[in-house]
């Protein structure tokens, strides 16, 4: 796999969204190219709020991009997080923290040499009361519709295609590898863990796909795949491992449907939601 | 734990005889069937005529099955093979007799072979018996790293030699490479790698550079220079308990392996453990957490084992721990916001060594102290560093950034490990250049 150009992930600090009213008013600078450059974002002379907002950017902007890929509902069409060009937060202690942002998108599944970077505006609004960000995000074209509708229902052949994989344990490996005839199934499955990253994304906490680890169910019969499935998502700032049930249907062009059950090991209370797109 | 190099023999199969690969298949298929083979024997049958031949034939047509054939009946002259079950040896071998029918026996005892064969499969596959056949694009088991670390000392034993600096939880040895050539006591530089068992890409890369740090002394001016001037220790596997338990139950373990009674949860994150800022915010109490500090600073023995080691020897200048994922280059505090007194250095050095690594594969890393760049975290081995005089204390997130995360494909380990030296060398050489 071509490592691809990846963005910087920036610092993420703690308890600053909502914050006392002095940290509100540091969270209402206007940041531009924070987070772009590669080489040394960080001014040595006011690393702290430099620090604190770029932070905030980035898990606006990794909560946008899972709406996103959720909500478009396209295996082949998944996006991944280039670089935050500039974002504005303001914080209402009661209310919650919203944030004003652009970032750059590529493919998540980039060919080698391939660059193309969809621009993207979005609103990201992380609220006290309610437990998932509200989102409102519009990006370029990083793939034309028809190019798109083409690569979805290939894959949705490919999958019609496959072998019940109910055997499968693993995708990644231990090693990191995917068999090429089930990377469809990976992109499938990091669909709809999107919708799960979604709804968990906070300002303090943001996940990855870390492995799939078992497909309870994998049914083609009808027009629909039917796929059910366990994942491992990896939490960053807890360093936590959560292992969720999801369980997803999907068609080519169809708003995808996802339910979802995750084993929470810190807190007694288990995540659970059900969503259409 | 050891490995001794130069392991049994394997019996040398040979791929020219039908016949073997014949064998061979058998032995495999019996091997992944899980079937037991304990008495059954192979004879082979010299069939004088065309009578004789009939004779092992109608052997062949008898149901139930009483022999398995390896070599079929074709020709008088041509040996015939067959596989006998255990239990139907003494028939079959009277029937034979009774007939004037020729046999030897070749096999005497199946399952002895196939367990001899599976065993030497495996001895082969763990010890290499030279490093050059030791794969550096493959991950490895504890076993396969400690019999290359055996083969790397002894194959430059001029320049490297192996320490061991305490024991595990598990009772597992905690090994650290020694690069010198010579002096007495040296100002030295410290890397580890996998303090965090699930990051398999920084032990990988720690064999790597152990590998390139012998070959380049002499051909590369400024590693050279480095090692003319200074001791390079290098421990690849900091909690060989945590390592060992991906490889054997749970390839996402992060912490390592201790018990205390009364406690539910297994573990402490040795990245939490260390003497300074213990237990302050970014490191937990709850011993079922990722994150949990331990009951007390250096309370794990794969922390104690180095700071014992580090603070004996007294004479370190800089330390590098290696981690992954997310492609980063951090010096401290990652306990506090507050800056380090030499903050403006460690940042320009950092800005260097990632514009090193950047010019190999065009890989971005942003840099930063860990509190500002990654998270507050508390009781870590480079605020530990830093605060018992070590200047340069650096720690490394690998790649990627997230898309394959702790799995990282093992095709990416040379590349990964190739750019990492360069920041590597670009803070061994500042760290020459300027000391104190």
């Amino acid at each position: 796999m071509q490592p691809r150009r990846q963005p910087p992930p920036a610092p993420r600090p703690r308890g600053n969204c909502p914050g006392a009213p002095l940290l509100a008013l540091l969270l209402l600078l206007v940041l531009r190219g924070a987070a772009a450059a590669p080489a040394g974002p960080q001014d040595p002379r006011r690393p702290q709020d430099a620090g604190l907002s770029r932070g905030l950017l980035q898990q606006a902007a990794r909560a946008a991009l899972h709406f996103l890929n959720f909500r478009a509902g396209s295996p082949s069409a998944l996006r991944a997080l280039a670089a935050v060009q500039e974002g504005r937060a303001s914080v209402n202690p009661k209310e919650g923290c919203k944030v004003d942002l652009v970032f750059s998108t590529e493919r998540y599944n980039s060919e080698e040499g391939e660059e193309h970077l969809g621009n993207c505006s979005a609103r990201v609004f992380f609220k006290t009361q309610k437990p998932r960000p509200a989102i409102n995000v519009t990006c370029t074209r990083l793939l034309g519709k028809r190019k798109r509708q083409q690569e979805d229902y290939l894959l949705y052949k490919q999958m019609k295609q496959l072998k019940t994989p109910v055997d499968v344990v693993s995708i990644p490996d231990s090693h990191g590898h995917i068999d090429p005839s089930l990377k469809p199934i990976w992109d499938l499955a990091f669909l709809g863990s999107s919708y799960v990253m979604w709804e968990k994304t906070t300002q303090f906490l943001h996940y990855y796909l870390a492995q799939l680890t078992s497909v309870k169910q994998w049914k083609t019969d009808d027009d629909e795949i039917d796929f059910d499935y366990t994942v491992l998502l990896h939490e960053f700032s807890t360093q936590e491992i959560i292992p969720c049930r999801i369980h997803l249907v999907w068609y080519p062009g169809k708003p995808l449907k996802v339910k979802y059950h995750c084993q929470e090991l810190q807190t007694p209370e288990e995540a659970s939601g059900t969503e259409e797109g | 734990m050891q490995g001794t190099p130069g392991g049994g023999t394997c019996p040398g199969l040979s791929p020219l005889d039908r016949w073997t690969l014949l064998v061979f298949s058998f032995m495999l298929a019996a091997a992944l069937g899980q079937m037991n083979f304990t008495g059954d024997q192979v004879l082979r049958v010299l069939a004088k005529d065309e009578k004789q031949l009939s004779l092992l034939r109608d052997l062949e047509g008898l149901k139930p099955q009483k022999v398995d054939f390896w070599r079929a009946p074709a020709r008088p002259s041509l040996p015939v093979d067959m596989r006998v079950p255990f239990s139907e040896l003494k028939d079959i071998k009277a029937y034979l007799e009774s007939h004037g029918l020729a046999y030897s026996i070749m096999i005497k005892d199946i399952q002895v072979l196939l367990d001899e064969e599976r065993e030497a499969m495996a001895k082969s596959r763990r010890l290499e018996r030279s490093t050059s056949s030791f794969s550096y694009s493959s991950y490895h088991t504890l076993e396969e790293i400690y019999s290359w670390i055996d083969n790397f000392v002894t194959e430059h034993s001029d320049m490297v030699s192996k320490i061991q600096i305490g024991s595990s939880f598990e009772n597992r040895s905690i090994l650290v490479l020694k690069f010198s050539t010579g002096g007495s006591r040296r100002p030295a530089i410290w890397i580890d790698a996998g303090i965090h068992s699930r990051e398999w890409i920084t032990h990988a890369t720690g064999i790597w550079t152990a590998k390139k740090i012998v070959s380049e002394y002499g051909k590369d001016p400024v590693l050279t220079d480095i090692l003319k001037a200074m001791d390079i220790f290098i421990e690849l596997v900091t909690n060989p308990d945590g390592f060992a338990f991906t490889h054997s139950m749970n390839r996402l373990w992060r912490k390592n392996k201790s018990t205390r009674p009364g406690i539910f949860c297994i573990g402490v994150d040795l990245n939490r453990n260390w003497k300074s800022g213990f237990g302050g915010n970014g490191s937990n109490a709850n011993p079922c957490s990722e994150t949990y500090h331990g009951p007390s600073p250096q309370s794990e023995p794969e922390v104690a084992a180095i700071v014992d080691f580090i603070t004996t020897h007294g004479n370190f200048k800089a330390l590098i721990s290696i981690h992954s994922y997310s492609q980063m280059l951090m010096y401290p505090y990652g306990k506090s916001l507050e800056p380090v007194s030499n903050e403006k250095e460690l940042y320009y050095l950092a800005k260097d060594a990632v514009k090193a690594l950047h010019e190999v594969h065009g890989i971005h890393y942003i840099f930063g102290s860990i509190s500002t760049t990654l998270y507050l975290a508390s009781g870590i081995t480079i605020d530990w560093a830093y605060d018992s005089g070590i200047k340069y204390a650096f720690s490394f997130e690998l790649r990627d950034t997230g898309q394959y995360g702790f799995l990282l494909p093992a095709t990416q380990i040379i590349p990964t490990a190739q750019e990492t030296w360069m920041a590597i060398l670009t803070i061994m050489e500042h760290t020459l250049k300027h000391p104190y």
